[in-house]
């Protein structure tokens, strides 16, 4: 764990971020009566002036530029553009990156939006092929099928035809 | 004037109820069982005593019918009298009223074609590349386009039965094709004693599946003539079909500044801002002093264009999941302000949006003395503008407004699809990475018992960790 030469002894935290596929190792020196703090970006050094003006929204003035950022769920948002965050734990990154990457174990089929479920295409016990639709859910009159992400057999069905479900629900499970 | 609002039970707390002076349930979510229930908004109307009824630019807005009740009732529709509605909202019938108007259309047959040989005549009369279209057509179904002779036999046999599929009508007739053609539609207003005056035209031609994404006022490529030719074919079919208040009139227009008529809209329209702000003229007042009787306080010539406008029509759906709807909690809302910027909006923060009805959120509408100008305006409005919570399609205008084609204002109908056909990459100045990452980072520490936030085991730190979090909570 690094320190930073801050007066106070203030403590490093360290933060480690997947964005657009990169993964990031961000270190803050808190000090909060100096509002500059040092910050390292996979070791690279910055000096940010932090302003925070309410909950989810603070300005950063790096090298005289200026960023309004703005947290909206798992983005930020910073001059009109919004940027997906994960926050990585580093203790299960490779138990995570072993269920992610392979073929084996359960995927989910969630719903991307939330809707109204129109269809209901696969039952429990059915064989699908990847890329096979399984269920269409409808929002604001528009239809989307939503597919299987593997090949496999279908070990579950959360949803009944009518439903009401919300963004990331799981709808069926192919394993 | 005091306002009665009507609203179903998805829409309880949205602006339109918070805006009224008074409001009234009328149903359950779904439209066919509130919005477009004709009579029990006539119910409302007795039972608060309301003089007129304004529909709006949906649902009930271009049904003849609900017209006609409310004058059997002795309520005024804020709109065209239903005779006007029923010739003019037809498509065959508005064909028929444009020809005895003298307005140019689109050359083809006005009837379905008997079989291949009577296509063959058709086109050879009106010349490739031609088009196949459904009768009972809508969507693209149905439709076909054909550049030499040698495709027709196919292409009639295909169309006809896709037809058939789709609306059990496998009728088609031939049109001459348009190709590359803009949308150009004039703006009309007229009173209840025969003066009817144009409005300049909008462009519409950013369209995706014939569905308008950016409307702006002049078009580029209307000069002082075409506006007039334009402007008096629409008045002509209006006066001819006896139309009273706003109505908007739809032309393509090819490269060589030939218009053809494409059909009436019988109402106040979703992009009437634009026109609003380039005539300095309040269209929503001029159609209640139409419906109240009166003279049209202007004449054509008091009608002065000044400066350049665009539209945006903000939606809740998502760009990166072709464009499905994303309604949903809005948790935070920024909006743009400034000088030339005028915000439309539906929604506040703490709104829900429901699933039942058009994702449309706002409209942002940018003014200034150029095009280039607007351009720019909307622009930086677009990053002050934050919508929280739900997906939006803030994101494709920054792309179509940076894009070198709109900016030289080289678009038709095809533009945004062929645009959309590229990949997209970020445009403008955009964020440094290591920034995005500190941003992130800094959130991601305010959030209490975030995995992946590792603090140094020592007392004092664990305190300076606790200090922390709180201080980014402030």
């Amino acid at each position: 764990m690094g320190r930073y030469g801050v007066s106070g002894g203030f403590a490093a935290l360290t933060i480690w971020l997947e964005i657009a596929g990169k993964k990031r190792r961000v270190e803050l020196s808190a000090s909060l009566s100096v509002r500059m703090m040092e910050c390292s970006v996979d070791g690279r050094m910055l000096a940010v002036d932090v302003r925070f003006l309410e909950p989810g929204v603070m300005s950063l003035v790096v090298d005289g530029r200026q960023f309004r950022c703005i947290l909206d769920g798992d983005a930020v948002v910073i001059n009109g553009r919004r940027y997906g965050f994960e926050v990585e734990d580093p203790r299960s990154l490779q138990g995570r990156r072993g269920v992610g990457g392979g073929a084996q174990g359960p995927r989910p089929v969630k719903a991307p939006m939330p809707g109204r479920v129109v269809r209901l295409l696969v039952e429990v016990g059915d064989e699908v092929v990847e890329g096979q639709g399984v269920v269409v859910i409808e929002a604001m009159k528009m239809q989307n099928e939503l597919r299987a992400s593997k090949a496999g057999r279908v070990a579950k069905v959360s949803v009944a035809v009518g439903d009401t479900v919300g963004s990331g629900d799981v709808l069926v499970v192919v394993e | 004037m005091a306002t009665v609002a009507v609203y179903s039970d998805a829409d309880r707390g949205a602006l339109h109820v918070l805006h009224a002076d008074e409001a009234y349930r009328l149903g359950p979510a779904p439209a066919a069982a509130s919005y477009l229930r004709g009579d029990l908004i006539l119910e409302v109307a007795s039972r608060c005593g309301a003089d007129a009824i304004h529909p709006g630019y949906g649902f009930l807005s271009e049904n003849a019918d609900f017209a006609e009740a409310c004058q059997a009732v002795g309520v005024t529709f804020i709109g065209p009298p239903a005779t006007a509605m029923r010739v003019l909202g037809s498509k065959t019938r508005a064909r028929q009223a444009a020809d005895s108007a003298e307005m140019p259309r689109v050359p083809g047959s006005v009837r379905g074609l008997a079989d291949v040989a009577e296509a063959q005549r058709v086109a050879a009369a009106i010349g490739y590349p031609v088009m196949l279209k459904a009768a009972a057509g809508g969507g693209g179904k149905g439709m076909r386009a054909i550049a030499k002779p040698e495709e027709l036999a196919g292409a009639f046999i295909a169309a006809s039965s896709e037809a058939e599929r789709s609306f059990g009508s496998g009728e088609v007739y031939l049109e001459k094709l348009i190709e590359r053609p803009r949308h150009i539609e004039i703006q009309l207003m007229a009173d209840e004693h025969g003066h009817c005056v144009y409005l300049g035209e909008r462009e519409c031609s950013v369209q995706r599946r014939h569905q308008k994404v950016i409307e702006e006022a002049p078009s580029a490529v209307v000069g002082e003539a075409l506006r007039r030719r334009m402007g008096e074919a629409a008045v002509r079919l209006a006066l001819s079909a006896g139309y009273v208040n706003a109505g908007t009139v739809e032309f393509l227009v090819d490269a060589d500044e030939n218009f053809y008529f494409l059909e009436m809209n019988t109402r106040l329209q979703v992009e009437h801002p634009v026109t609003e702000l380039v005539t300095g003229l309040d269209l929503v007042h001029l159609q209640l002093r139409v419906a109240m009787g009166e003279p049209l306080p202007i004449r054509q010539e008091d009608v002065r264009l000044r400066g350049h406008a665009i539209e945006c029509r903000i939606y809740a759906e998502d760009p990166d999941n072709n464009f499905f709807p994303s309604p949903g909690l809005i948790t935070r809302l920024v909006q743009p302000g400034g000088p030339g910027i005028r915000e439309d909006c539906a929604v506040f923060a703490g709104w829900t949006v429901p699933l039942d009805y058009d994702p449309m959120l706002s409209k942002l509408v940018a003014f200034a003395p150029t095009r280039e100008m607007a351009i720019d305006r909307m622009l930086r409005a677009l990053e002050e503008y934050v919508i929280g919570g739900i997906k939006t399609n803030i994101a494709l205008f920054r792309r179509i407004l940076t894009d070198t084609d709109f900016r030289a204002a080289r678009i038709d109908t095809g533009y945004l699809e062929r645009l959309l056909s590229f990949r997209a990459s970020e445009v403008g100045e955009t964020v440094p990475e290591e920034i995005v990452a500190v941003a992130a980072a800094l959130f991601a520490a305010s959030l209490k018992g975030e995995a992946g936030v590792v603090g140094s085991a020592s007392e004092e730190s664990r305190w300076a960790v606790t200090g922390f979090r709180e201080g980014l909570r402030l």
